[in-house]
């Protein structure tokens, strides 16, 4: 892939920018067609979705190591919505992270005077054309990650894996020949036990990204004080270079300060997930933050071993979940996926469908084809409480006790 | 095949029954007679009036023919106003100037700051009004079913709408109106805590004129959860349980509100959010459609539901915008009447029409008087039964009064002062131009309807978030168009005026009425600690076991806020999981 291949020096690292909606204001038109065209301008755009919270932005801004935040406000309070988000960032010494804005006519010249002097970087007026934003943004928001000490918690963390897509930019996306152009702080804690590493991988469409914000609230109801670490690997468009991130929107658990939940794109790597992700796992573990780190791939194919599960090599995580939903076109396809050989466990997704039966029972005989110790969890993430995730996550746990 | 499969397919149907009637009138001599028969009658039927500068004037146009076809071709095809299809009206009169009968179409939307603005703001509007047409706008914390008091939504409250957390909110809002009133009508714009605000409405009714006084409410509350998924974003509960909510909240009013419309079937939203008019039409039939089968489904008697659905449609200024009511009325009758098996009342599309918001600007910002002008003038000449037009400075505030008053005044300068409509009912119906867009949109929505149905149908569809991709590559490809020139809007791409943008004043809520509101919320849920709990855990106790929520939540808002139900709630269902 041209990214990939490119050294830094001519091709710059995406700049990565955080949009959402305000509280209670579902006007999303605006924001889709910016993130669409931020992302055609070559973008790693993380959409955090409509009616979010000021403190819900300010902690996605933090994980993802945002260069900025673009806020789409069009029903009123914005000028106690914006200072609200650039106070928390401040507050929690994350005021170098800038904060823009537009809402059509909503947002007067006069508001824009105040906002300003509160510490709103920049309005967009209706108007503006579409370009022009574009090439502001580009202009005023790129960065140098570069590590800084002043950044504490999830910011030192999160920048850390920053350091580390950049890292494995610079050496063609193979993160193993690293020359690490800059050292990735750790962040490590004494004494603290690394976490247990799920890989989550499935084709797309089959509903990892629910399945994985379901297990995340049976982790945070089964353990009050631990953290969990979500790794969500997304593509990036392979002629601009851009992405739009967007398994924020649908991570309703992942608004909580337990959960650290990171985007990465995979910036022409095509091995399922980032380049950098072996050393954003090995920050994670390092970092003694987490009980648990889910690392969800892209959607893959019949021949895809995102986590290096038939390698020689040292393996990526400690055991893979393999996530299909029941229409995978038949037994004979059924019989091409590899990754049933090799993942520990297998969630059939989406059991509310019609094809579910028949597909239980051919992907248990594939199982039973391996003579492995695999198992199958019929699941139905979309369902509120699905007692299947509640199998699947108990079956997590089991291996996760195990490996400690 | 989904039921939108055969709706297209009868639609189809219907169409070849009118085009081999209209042979078989133009070949069957005793078929031709019975036409003419009947033609003469309805000519007969026909009163005339006079324009005040003398001009005689039937008060229906009808197409001045006797050839048997043509006769066929119009009764059948479009229908006589308030006859199926409906094309051209779902009642036979509208608009006419006869006295004091009638009410009239306009139904303005106001909606800001606390309770008593609102109230104020409502005594302000109606004031000219011979009926009494009140129509609600919420703020966002209670379209999200959050109390004022929730964390950082402060800024929020009273802005854009009225702030209501409780029933007392309700009861200030409503002072002063008698809502028993026989020509009283209330609409609110309300859907995900439809049921919770509604049950305080009634409760709020029922403190002010008593516990009979329930089936005399009339009005509207919208409650379209299918809209809020596809393209408003509004959503609290997972879709399965907001659906269930909303058909408990109709079930309940069909035998209790005889006079109250539970669901508002709104294509307003989907447009605004970028759908072409087509998909708009195409997305909101097939929505009220899957109401349909749903109520169906509980065993409900679709001539009892029927009737008590309206639809809300958007109207800017593409062209399609000329025919979109007519070709959903009859697209929803012939719909209701072939595949439901429907009576008359269930199949006549009742509508309400709002210019379109989307099309107005902030620079030079009076045009939007004009725009919105000729707005109105295409949703009158669909026979809109309500109207709300837009005030002129909506891209930038709440409406003020000025404006709020301009825009009432412009429907009242189309129905009362012109002649357009006041004389005669349908002077433009049947024009060649109409009836050639009418086929073409027509087949479009069906169109949309059969590649719905190849994905399973609306829901199945919307699990595939088909509506929301469409709605947002229409939006997306609407905004390039203004940025590539290609499609003019005055003020911002052409013509475009160097003067700055005249300050204008703004009607915001200040700080210390949100404060106050928050105040109310805190004293009413103080006043009510012992009672709420024991109310709230008889609602979740419904809430689980499959009953009727909405026949508890008449109880349970009478002790407990908005949020502290929604939240009771959502502890049993679950919370709504967005989608990009």
């Amino acid at each position: 892939m041209a990214a990939a291949k490119t050294s830094r020096a001519s091709f710059a690292t995406p700049l990565r920018i955080l949009t959402a909606v305000p509280v209670c204001d579902g006007h999303d038109s605006a924001v889709t067609t910016i993130n669409i065209e931020l992302a055609r301008h070559g973008l790693e755009v993380i959409y955090l979705g409509y009616h979010q919270a000021a403190s819900a932005i300010v902690r996605a801004a933090i994980q993802e190591d945002a260069n900025v935040v673009g806020i789409s406000s069009y029903n009123g309070g914005h000028i106690v919505f914006f200072k609200e988000v650039v106070d928390q960032l401040k507050k929690s010494g994350n005021g170098d992270i800038p904060v823009f804005g537009g809402g059509g006519g909503t947002i007067t010249h006069g508001d824009e005077r105040l906002m300003k002097r509160q510490g709103t970087d920049r309005i967009f007026f209706a108007g503006t054309p579409l370009d022009d934003i574009m090439n502001l943004v580009k202009r005023d928001y790129a960065r140098d990650a570069k590590p800084n000490a002043k950044f504490k918690g999830d910011r030192a963390l999160a920048r850390a894996l920053t350091i580390a897509e950049e890292n494995a930019m610079t050496v063609g996306g193979d993160y193993s020949k690293t020359s690490r152009p800059k050292a990735a702080p750790t962040v490590q804690k004494t004494g603290k036990a690394p976490g247990f590493v799920l890989g989550v991988a499935g084709p797309g469409g089959a509903g990892k990204s629910t399945l994985i914000d379901e297990l995340t609230s049976r982790f945070l109801r089964s353990n009050p004080t631990g953290r969990i670490a979500i790794l969500a690997n997304d593509p990036s468009h392979p002629d601009t270079g851009g992405a739009i991130l967007g398994d924020r929107v649908s991570a309703i658990y992942a608004q909580d300060d337990r959960v650290f939940f990171r985007s990465l794109a995979t910036r022409g790597n095509l091995t399922g997930l980032s380049a950098s992700a072996p050393a954003a796992i090995d920050i994670l573990k390092k970092s003694g933050e987490f009980d648990l780190i889910l690392v969800e791939s892209v959607g893959v194919g019949q021949e895809s071993d995102p986590f290096g599960i038939f390698g020689k090599a040292k393996k990526l995580v400690d055991a893979s979940l393999f996530v299909l939903a029941p229409y995978y076109g038949g037994l004979i396809q059924l019989q091409k996926i590899a990754l049933l050989n090799g993942a520990d466990l297998v969630a059939l997704n989406k059991c509310d469908h019609p094809m579910a039966h028949t597909a239980r029972a051919e992907i248990q005989a594939r199982l039973d084809q391996n003579g492995k110790d695999q198992m199958l969890y019929p699941t139905t993430a979309a369902k509120h409480f699905d007692p299947g995730v509640d199998h699947l996550f108990a079956a997590i746990a089991t291996l996760a006790a195990k490996n400690s | 095949m989904s039921s939108l499969g055969r709706i297209a397919e009868s639609v189809d149907h219907y169409n070849a029954h009118v085009a081999a009637e209209v042979a078989r009138a133009r070949t069957d001599k005793k078929f031709a007679a019975e036409l003419r028969a009947r033609w003469a009658k309805v000519q007969a039927s026909v009163e005339t009036t006079k324009s005040p500068t003398g001009t005689a004037l039937p008060r229906l146009a009808l197409p001045q023919t006797d050839e048997p076809g043509a006769i066929a071709e119009y009764l059948l095809g479009q229908g006589l106003p308030g006859e199926f299809p409906y094309a051209n009206a779902a009642y036979r009169e509208m608009y006419l100037d006869k006295g004091s009968s009638g009410e009239e179409p306009m139904r303005l939307f106001a909606g800001l700051g606390l309770a008593e603005d609102t109230n104020e703001r409502f005594h302000y509007l109606s004031k000219n009004q011979k009926s009494l047409r009140l129509s609600t706008a919420f703020d966002g914390p209670t379209l999200y079913g959050m109390d004022s008091d929730a964390e950082g939504v402060l800024g929020k409250v009273g802005e854009g709408g009225v702030a209501i957390d409780t029933v007392e909110d309700m009861e200030r809002l409503f002072a002063g109106f008698d809502l028993t009133r026989k020509d009283a009508s209330v609409s609110m714009t309300m859907n995900a805590p439809a049921p919770v605000i509604l049950a305080m409405f009634i409760a709020a009714a029922k403190r002010r004129f008593g516990a009979d006084c329930v089936p005399n409410l009339r009005g509207t509350i919208q409650a379209d959860m299918l809209k809020e998924v596809q393209a408003q974003n509004e959503v609290i509960f997972p879709i399965d349980a907001s659906l269930r909510f909303l058909c408990d909240m109709i079930e309940w009013c069909v035998p209790n509100m005889p006079r109250w419309y539970p669901v508002s079937i709104s294509g307003y939203h989907i447009a605004e959010a970028g759908a072409t008019p087509v998909q708009q039409a195409a997305f909101t039939l097939s929505n009220g459609f899957t109401y349909a089968e749903l109520l169906k489904a509980r065993g409900c008697d679709v001539n009892e539901f029927g009737p008590r659905f309206s639809f809300f449609l958007d109207c800017g200024l593409d062209v399609e915008y000329l025919v979109l009511g007519r070709v959903c009325r009859s697209i929803w009758a012939i719909g209701m009447k072939e595949v439901f098996g429907a009576n008359a009342k269930a199949q006549a599309l009742k509508l309400h029409t709002q210019t379109s918001g989307r099309s107005l600007i902030a620079a030079e910002f009076q045009n939007n008087l004009t725009r919105t002008a000729v707005e109105l003038m295409l949703a009158y000449m669909n026979y809109s039964n309500s109207c709300h037009s837009n005030s002129a400075d909506e891209p930038f505030t709440t409406p003020t009064e000025k404006y709020a008053l301009l825009a009432s005044h412009g429907q009242s300068i189309i129905i009362e002062e012109s002649g357009l409509f006041k004389h005669t009912m349908n002077l433009f119906g049947g024009a060649p131009g109409l009836l050639i867009l009418e086929r073409q949109v027509e087949k479009a929505i069906l169109d949309v309807f059969r590649e719905m149905d190849t994905l399973g149908g609306v829901l199945a569809a919307q699990e595939q978030r088909y509506q929301r991709s469409k709605i947002q590559e229409a939006g997306h490809n609407y905004e390039k168009q203004i940025y590539a020139h290609e499609r003019p809007i005055i003020g911002l791409n052409k013509y475009i005026s160097t003067e700055p943008m005249p300050s204008v004043p703004l009607a915001r809520t200040s700080p210390k009425k949100q404060r106050l509101q928050v105040t109310r919320l805190k004293a009413f849920k103080k006043k009510n600690a012992a009672k709420a709990p024991e109310a709230l855990q008889r609602l979740e106790n419904v809430a689980r076991h499959g009953g009727n929520v909405f026949d508890e939540l008449v109880n349970t808002v009478e002790v407990c806020s908005l949020g502290q139900i929604t939240g009771c709630l959502s502890h049993v269902v679950g919370k709504f999981r967005p989608m990009v």
